[in-house]
């Protein structure tokens, strides 16, 4: 069960890193709390743009459709982990 | 200056379009798929003006549409000033605080010292609306560059107003009495143009939502009543295209704040059944002509515009007897339009802001550990929605990270450069240049 939630974070990591261009960034050293939005020195920090970027990514392999007007995709877009955890309550 | 024409007196211009029959009951806006009447939106402005402080500079940050316009026009109608910053961080609205010192802010979420502005009419009756000296300066709207300080662009009554129904005249009016979904936000010119400036001005009205995710489009779109027109930008069409979106039927697609290629034009008036239009325009001129992208490179005035080439350098005229402001792209006069020659090679966009590559390069430059930089613009992908900038570093004591950290610093984190790689060295040439196609090659194999 942990490992299963591990392996899909590493997984939404990879795909933020393929989807933004950032491949400088490795997936495994970051942290999956690490806030989305924001400063780029503590987390990923990622604009509105790559949030659209991240949604069309998501929706494309997971099927997992996002709305930005509902609480729940606020929340899922705080850190790789609570956007592992949404798509893994909402995939097909 | 010339000092001895006298100024064209500025017109009296109404603050709420009510000239077309059936007007005050016609929908302004459509707030949870029920309509605002152009009547119940004025009555609340101006229920709003008489709790305005007073102050000169108002900083405009209501984020849903309706208390956006409505403390627009209360503002205005209180003798004020609209500030519109493209952020509203509380670092972003401090700097504008103490660079206006005689403002408020207007909000319509959280009251962060300042005035709450309501989301839904009062239901008041409507007296009068009034009308507004078109020299009034209605807004200020800002372009943040790569450089300091965002940049402040005046806007008078009668330019928003004037945009608001040339705009109109041209992109919307055939289709009668249009309900428009906007994905782009009311601070940014394109936006307050379409969004705000044509229900204003004209008889069209918009949706309350800001949708941004393809879901969020359809369903903004669902809940109006046809003729729908959506109101975009490229990176949104290809985010519907690649999502699959299925539209409801659509009068129209309109795009600008970046070139849109004719092959994604193809794809979304296939897609959505409906003549996706481009608009040129800039914060400084506000739109200036349209095309419909599959027709071809030409691009047409809007009304009034005058177009003027001399010196190698563009400027157009928006409303005559008004200012003469150059262009940064150059444009080769064609009928009653132009033809694009180039843009400047050094600008780059992403997300409505520009920035010089060179002053972006600079910077990068001035990192304490870089020993050679360049930023430029690569071939397009088809991989991302956005191309951004990217970079070659030559710092061997400095991670990629560590180098982003500290030009996120110096710049607007849009621009930051995707992806940065560091290199031994830059392919200079004997000149020292740094030839395109050398760089494109090294960023693939870096």
């Amino acid at each position: 069960m942990m490992a299963a939630a591990q392996a899909l974070e590493r997984e939404v990591a990879d795909l933020l890193i393929s989807a933004l261009n950032i491949e400088g960034r490795d997936a495994e050293s970051m942290d999956p709390d690490a806030p989305l939005f924001g400063a780029h020195d503590i987390g990923w920090g990622l604009d509105s743009i790559d949030a659209l970027e991240v949604a069309l990514a998501i929706q494309q392999k997971y099927g997992v459709e996002l709305r930005a007007d509902e609480e729940a995709t606020r929340q899922a877009f705080t850190s790789v982990r609570t956007l592992a955890e949404h798509v893994a309550a909402h995939r097909h | 200056m010339s000092a001895e024409l006298p100024a064209a007196a500025a017109p009296l211009l109404e603050l709420v379009a009510l000239g077309h029959a059936g007007a005050a009951d016609s929908p302004m806006f459509w707030l949870q798929g029920l309509p605002v009447s152009r009547a119940g939106f004025a009555a609340s402005a101006a229920a709003l003006a008489e709790r305005l402080p007073n102050a000169r500079y108002a900083i405009n940050v209501c984020e849903n549409r309706f208390a956006f316009a409505t403390a627009f026009a209360a503002a205005i109608a209180r003798g004020q000033t609209n500030l519109l910053p493209a952020s509203s961080s509380p670092d972003a609205l401090a700097a504008l605080r103490s660079r206006y010192p005689d403002s408020y802010v207007l909000w319509d979420e959280a009251v962060r010292g300042g005035v709450l502005v309501p989301r839904k009419p009062n239901g008041a009756a409507l007296h009068e609306v009034p009308l507004i000296d078109g020299a009034h300066p209605a807004a200020l709207v800002f372009t943040s560059g790569s450089t300091g300080q965002p940049q402040a662009h005046l806007k008078t009554w009668q330019s928003i107003h004037h945009s608001g129904s040339t705009v109109a005249a041209r992109l919307f009016a055939a289709y009668g009495h249009v309900n428009i979904v906007a994905t782009v936000p009311q601070q940014h010119m394109y936006g307050l143009e379409t969004s705000i400036a044509v229900p204003l001005a004209a008889a069209h009205a918009i949706s309350v939502e800001r949708p941004v995710f393809p879901e969020d489009v359809r369903r903004a779109l669902a809940a109006l009543p046809a003729p729908r027109v959506l109101v975009t930008t490229p990176v949104h069409i290809r985010a519907l295209l690649g999502a699959a979106t299925r539209l409801p039927a659509l009068a129209a697609i309109i795009s600008a704040t970046a070139p849109l290629s004719s092959e994604l034009a193809e794809r979304a008036e296939i897609q959505f059944a409906a003549p996706v239009m481009e608009i040129y325009g800039s914060t400084e001129t506000g739109s200036i002509a349209s095309r419909r992208t599959l027709e071809g490179p030409h691009w047409r005035l809007l009304d009034g515009m005058q177009l003027d080439n001399a010196d190698g350098v563009s400027r157009v005229c928006v409303i005559p007897g008004t200012e003469v402001v150059p262009l940064q792209d150059i444009l080769e006069v064609d009928g009653d339009g132009f033809r694009l020659l180039g843009r400047s090679g050094d600008m780059v966009k992403v997300g409505g802001k520009r920035a010089s590559l060179a002053d972006l390069t600079f910077k990068l430059q001035s990192i304490a550990g870089v020993i050679d930089a360049v930023v430029f613009q690569p071939e397009a992908n088809d991989h991302t929605l956005v191309q951004r900038p990217v970079a070659l570093v030559v710092a061997p004591g400095l991670s990629e990270n560590e180098i982003l950290t500290a030009l996120g610093r110096l710049i607007d984190p849009v621009f930051l450069p995707r992806p940065l790689r560091k290199v031994d060295q830059l392919p200079r040439n004997t000149v020292g240049k740094l030839p395109r196609q050398a760089l494109q090659q090294l960023l693939v194999n870096a």
